[in-house]
């Protein structure tokens, strides 16, 4: 059941929030030891917050539509007084004194957090497999990875362990797994959402974001946590309205950009045809497609990881064992101390991202790299730009091919970066782009379909997705999570 | 190109294990020489997007986290103070 119908249930007295919670952790039992969704469940608080929500149902208080809806939160998000971990030995202990602003906004619309969701460590990796606690698996094929750095957000939803999700975005850590496990994602604009509270990765990239199985659901998400907030410098000074209200899912008249660069020799054809094939059915309600052109694309991957590297290594400079989090046992000194807790807190992928942080901003090196990637990073850019001249929404395959096997990708740094080759120029160019599924690949794998639009273009994302989704007749939990009379099916 | 793992490494404040010491310099090797692929450009760069300037807040004195809430997670406290290793001898 979608957060919208479930909302609709409370409202009518048809069901408690206390019987919703009860059924979701009745589904995380059941699963949750297939899956590794969360690295933290908090069923105890969970039903404390499901009670007030049904005394206020009770009091007849007016409720926000998210009021009583399970939700998963990302273990990089902070929960005061609960587990934030990052996937990572080095915050495993960490339990933040305060909540991020998303948290606390989620509090006072009444939802209720049943977990913080498994991720990669420090939200670096495609796959969820480099969690210090344990790999995420998707709920389609547990053979499969769920996509990552968001893999626990994207499987909890797809496996009806919670009704919606917040990851985090940096190169396409909430598209790629809401890909992977056929669920709804957006990486909203850059400055839309306040990351104060979320563990900065690549302060100029990083995003948080709503996961859910239905737009209108992620649309509702959106709407309680997007907004300035004094609390975080770079989010943006402007009003929002209600965007699940303002959805009118109508395509008419609407022009889609359609970037060759995305359907190339990289992306497996059964990709292209599922994509090809939605477009051609928003085509048929009305929209017009257009070939266009964002040349760079090629470069974006290297100036990616360039520039969120660079990022990396300053903002995980911060973890040096003396004010929080993990600290090595035996060191002679403050030095030795400081790189032995490093050294012992961080996985193998953080190590590569830190040092090729550290050696593209090393001297000698920087105008070569670190220079030429915020130059690229302006190109990228202004080719979008151009672009949405020619057009108002660009369509692309989410991931250029459905998710792989567990294992298949770990001893190939570049083979696993490449899963984000479609997702990375968003960010670089801060514009918000949802992910819907598009249809099911040879191995009954989900495939995505990404709608990019103009920064701050959020509703007509919402209605281009919507409209896809009526056509589709709506998306839902992954087939083989389908228990016998489930609550949350 | 060959890249110093060892001094990158110290730079980061990082030691790897000699054992994983080759792996480490073949796979960043691989990672930087995708990197090397971006040509040189003459376009110039800004740092912040100038449609949405940030706006810092005024610096007022508010109420805050109370100091044993902030050392709640420190490793090793003593006498409401962070302890590390003497660094002055």
């Amino acid at each position: 059941m979608t957060a919208a119908s479930l909302s609709e249930k409370l409202q009518k007295k048809e069901c408690s929030a206390v019987e919703i919670a009860h059924s979701v952790f009745g589904q995380i039992a059941k699963v949750e030891g297939t899956i590794g969704s969360f690295v933290t469940v908090c069923e105890e608080q969970a039903l404390e917050q499901a009670k007030e929500v049904d005394r206020k149902i009770a009091a007849g208080e007016d409720l926000s539509p998210l009021a009583g809806i399970p939700i998963g939160v990302k273990d990089n998000i902070c929960t005061k007084d609960v587990l934030t971990s990052c996937g990572s030995k080095m915050l495993s202990n960490f339990q933040p004194p305060y909540n991020a602003t998303v948290v606390d906004k989620l509090e006072q619309a009444g939802a209720v957090i049943v977990g913080k969701c498994n991720m990669d460590e420090f939200a670096m990796g495609s796959s969820c497999e480099t969690s210090y606690f344990k790999p995420a698996k998707n709920p389609w094929n547990p053979d499969y990875v769920p996509g990552g750095s968001s893999g626990g957000s994207a499987s909890c939803v797809s496996a009806g362990e919670a009704v919606l999700a917040l990851g985090s975005d940096t190169g396409g850590s909430i598209r790629l797994p809401a890909s992977y496990c056929g669920v709804v994602g957006l990486k909203p604009t850059y400055g839309s959402v306040s990351r104060y509270g979320l563990v900065a990765f690549a302060s100029s990239l990083d995003q948080i974001g709503p996961l859910g199985r239905s737009v209108a659901d992620v649309a509702s998400l959106y709407s309680v946590i997007c907004g300035k907030d004094p609390m975080d410098a770079t989010s943006a000074q402007r009003e929002y309205g209600d965007f699940c209200q303002g959805m009118n899912r109508s395509v008419k008249g609407l022009r889609i950009g359609i970037p060759q660069e995305y359907f190339g020799e990289g992306v497996e054809p059964q990709v292209k045809a599922a994509v090809m094939a939605g477009i051609q059915r928003l085509a048929e309600e009305g929209a017009q497609a257009v070939n266009i052109t964002l040349p760079s694309t090629d470069y974006a991957l290297s100036a990616y990881y360039i520039i969120s590297s660079a990022e990396a290594s300053s903002n995980l400079a911060r973890f040096d064992g003396v004010k929080y989090g993990y600290r090595a046992k035996d060191y002679t000194n403050l030095i030795d101390m400081y790189e032995k807790t490093r050294s012992e807190g961080f996985g193998d992928e953080v190590k590569r991202r830190i040092m090729l942080g550290t050696f593209v901003l090393s001297s000698g090196f920087y105008d070569a790299y670190y220079k030429r990637a915020k130059q690229m990073q302006q190109r990228i850019a202004q080719e979008y730009a151009d672009a949405f001249q020619q057009c108002d929404v660009i369509l692309t395959p989410t991931s250029p091919s459905p998710a792989f096997r567990v294992g298949e990708r770990t001893d190939d740094p570049l083979k696993m970066y490449a899963a984000d080759v479609c997702t990375v120029t968003v960010n670089i160019a801060g514009l918000p782009a949802i992910s819907v599924p598009c249809g099911i690949s040879e191995n009954g794998l989900p495939i995505g379909m990404q709608m990019i639009g103009p920064k701050f273009s959020e509703q007509m994302l919402f209605d281009v997705a919507g409209c896809y989704e009526t056509i589709c007749g709506g998306f839902g939990i992954a087939p083989s999570m389908k228990g016998e009379g489930g609550q949350t099916k | 190109m060959q890249i110093d793992i060892r001094h990158i490494a110290k730079l980061a404040r990082l030691s790897i294990e000699d054992e994983k010491m080759e792996k480490f310099q073949h796979e960043m090797e691989t990672i930087v020489a995708m990197c090397e692929k971006l040509p040189p450009m003459d376009d110039a760069y800004t740092a912040v997007d100038p449609s949405n300037p940030m706006r810092l807040r005024p610096d007022q004195v508010k109420p805050s986290l109370k100091r044993d809430q902030l050392l709640k997670n420190a490793p090793q406290v003593q006498a409401g103070c962070i302890v590390v290793p003497k660094v002055v001898e």
